[in-house]
């Protein structure tokens, strides 16, 4: 009888306990520039993205966000969650938008290689600032630290976000209904002991 | 117990690599170290650590009734007043618990002593149940321990049991934890194959994820609703976070469960030894206002531990430790000896709150270092081992992780 286990399965890390077996997400380059013009500058010849995948992604970008940046019912609440001074009006930012829905200013894009076409992908996403000083996608799903940078993302990053457009705004309580916890002792990195 | 230098596995860091285990080496520093492990006997084993950590815990677990019907206990604890009836609901349905770590100082002879109970958030479970049991076979293998040597060490299949027999088949659980921390994450990834291996669903959601539904449920990030949740995340921050008022309305089954609040605080410690004082395997602990000016010398202790007090009080100013009643990883923890501060932790986190005096326990000493052993505690049962050992008599973060080995 010994006192250590039978059979340890060496867990491989990395989030393998978490996802079925051979249905690992399918990871993509992808980018993330504040403007044009900085995507546009990196091209090289042979590289991950021309200057016509810049444009197009940007484009692409920018109807999103029109169709799918958080919509938020006042200028505080909008404030509240992307920083001060990071939300316009929605009428400001459409031409048939309202004066009293807001919404954050475009402050990035990030663009993933070979996605252009594919059914409810979009290769351009905009992102929004954080009122950490971070960035965030449309959906506010997922967190980067920066606007600028080379990664491998899951394809999921790329889904188109749903349309915001013509829907109720959000109030402040619903604002607030993604990230309620983990706010404490902010600064720390790990919470076991 | 002895610490036995041993060739270093060839290949460990290659395998480390290969499985995932990115933190062997932090900050420039060995975390994981195979060049020594500690050898026990069977009897060190089970008679001075498996079962008193296994009666301890049992006795931990009647310290939870005893704060939980005193008000002013629950004060001292710093348990939010808002937040009571959800720690009292959890322990009144007997909500299940999975693991905790206990913290001992022992050096071979005589009884383990109680540091302290990491029963809401302990980490370092990949390195006990994986990694450290792969050592072991392998060194057997390579002839460098002998046939027959053995490891305390059945956490994994602990776990998995547990898992069983807490969870009906099929239960999908949601595992969470801060992002970006990869120590945390094998923890709640060792916790994840267990589940797994128990016939259970296993799903991860970094904790700044969660989102709570319109009907007041919480929801991963693919807003599917979580049912049940083991977070690696302490409750004493859960119930100051701005979701704290939707726990108790959620539906869902918190792992580990709320009252392992009252036990991962280190006012549990002045509780236990007011209720089994002179146990064998605790330190005298008050708490510290109610003793400061006496062991200072310049007061009377509080009026119901005086006697307490007054039959440790030499021990206690020979040498004494004052903890926050909430602190991890040895942070805002100083010692004292004779009134003169010896040590004191550089991460001060914690210090606005209120603290305990426990009685100094010297770690022994081997080559430099300070081993303490950590005494994993699956259910109900101690089922495991790991060691870590610091320069400091404090361990802290950057301590290095030991393996051991029983002998044949």
């Amino acid at each position: 009888m010994t006192k250590r286990s039978n059979r340890v399965a060496i867990a491989i890390l990395g989030a393998t306990a978490f996802t079925l077996a051979g249905c690992r997400e399918d990871q993509v380059d992808a980018q993330a520039f504040p403007d044009l013009q900085s995507c546009t500058d990196q091209v090289t010849p042979g590289g991950m993205f021309s200057a016509q995948d810049c444009e197009i992604a940007v484009a692409e970008a920018e109807t999103l966000h029109l169709e799918s940046a958080p919509r938020y019912d006042s200028l505080s609440v909008c404030e509240e969650q992307h920083g001060e001074g990071a939300c316009g009006s929605e009428a400001s930012a459409t031409q048939s938008g309202s004066g009293s829905i807001f919404m954050p200013l475009l402050s990035g894009y990030l663009i993933g290689s070979m996605l252009s076409g594919r059914a409810g992908m979009s290769a351009g996403q905009p992102l929004y600032k954080t009122k950490g000083g971070q960035y965030t996608n449309a959906a506010r799903t997922s967190t980067f630290s920066g606007n600028s940078g080379a990664t491998k993302l899951n394809t999921s990053q790329f889904t188109k976000p749903a349309t915001t457009a013509g829907k109720a705004p959000m109030t402040r309580a619903t604002a607030a209904s993604r990230g309620g916890f983990g706010k404490s002792a902010s600064g720390r990195t790990g919470f076991g002991g | 117990m002895q610490k036995m230098t041993l060739p270093e596995r060839p290949q460990w860091r290659d395998h480390a690599r290969d499985v995932g285990f990115t933190f062997a080496d932090m900050h420039g520093e060995p975390y994981w170290d195979e060049t020594s492990a500690y050898a026990f006997s069977l009897a060190q084993i089970e008679s001075d650590i498996e079962d008193p950590a296994t009666e301890l815990h049992a006795m931990c677990r009647e310290a939870v009734g005893h704060v939980l019907a005193s008000n002013t206990l629950m004060d001292r604890l710093a348990i939010p007043v808002a937040h009571r009836d959800l720690i009292i609901d959890s322990w009144q349905r007997d909500d299940p618990e999975i693991y905790g770590r206990f913290d001992f100082a022992y050096d071979g002879n005589g009884p383990a002593k109680l540091l302290e109970y990491n029963a809401d958030t302990p980490t370092s479970l990949y390195e006990s149940a994986a990694f450290q049991w792969q050592w072991l076979e392998d060194q057997i293998a390579a002839g460098v321990l002998p046939e027959g040597s053995d490891q305390f060490n059945g956490i994994h299949e602990a776990l998995v049991a547990r898992f069983g027999e807490v969870f009906a088949p099929d239960t999908q659980l949601h595992f969470t934890a801060a992002q970006g921390n990869p120590e945390d994450y094998a923890t709640v990834e060792a916790m994840g194959w267990a589940a797994r291996e128990a016939g259970l669903g296993a799903h991860y959601c970094d904790l700044e994820k969660i989102a709570v539904s319109d009907e007041g449920q919480f929801l991963d990030d693919e807003d599917r609703v979580i049912g049940t949740l083991f977070k690696l995340y302490p409750w004493e921050d859960l119930l100051r976070d701005d979701y704290a008022n939707h726990i108790a309305g959620s539906q869902c089954q918190f792992v580990e469960p709320a009252w392992k609040a009252l036990l991962s605080n280190k006012g549990l410690l002045p509780v236990l030894w007011h209720m089994f004082e002179g146990h064998p395997n605790l330190l005298p602990a008050f708490f510290e206002e109610d003793i400061a000016d006496a062991l200072a010398g310049t007061g009377a202790p509080a009026s119901d531990v005086a006697a307490a007090f007054e039959r440790v009080a030499a021990q206690l100013r020979a040498g004494h430790v004052t903890k926050p009643i909430l602190s991890r990883e040895g942070a805002s923890v100083s010692i004292l000896k004779a009134g003169e501060i010896v040590e004191q932790a550089q991460n001060t986190d914690y210090r606005e709150h209120p603290r305990i005096v426990q009685a100094y326990a010297s770690l022994p000493q081997f080559d430099g270092f300070r081993p303490v052993i950590g005494a994993w505690i699956i259910g109900p049962q101690c089922v495991g081992i790991g060691i870590r050992e610091d320069r400091s008599r404090i361990t802290q973060d950057l301590s290095r992780f030991k393996p051991h080995y029983i002998t044949p």
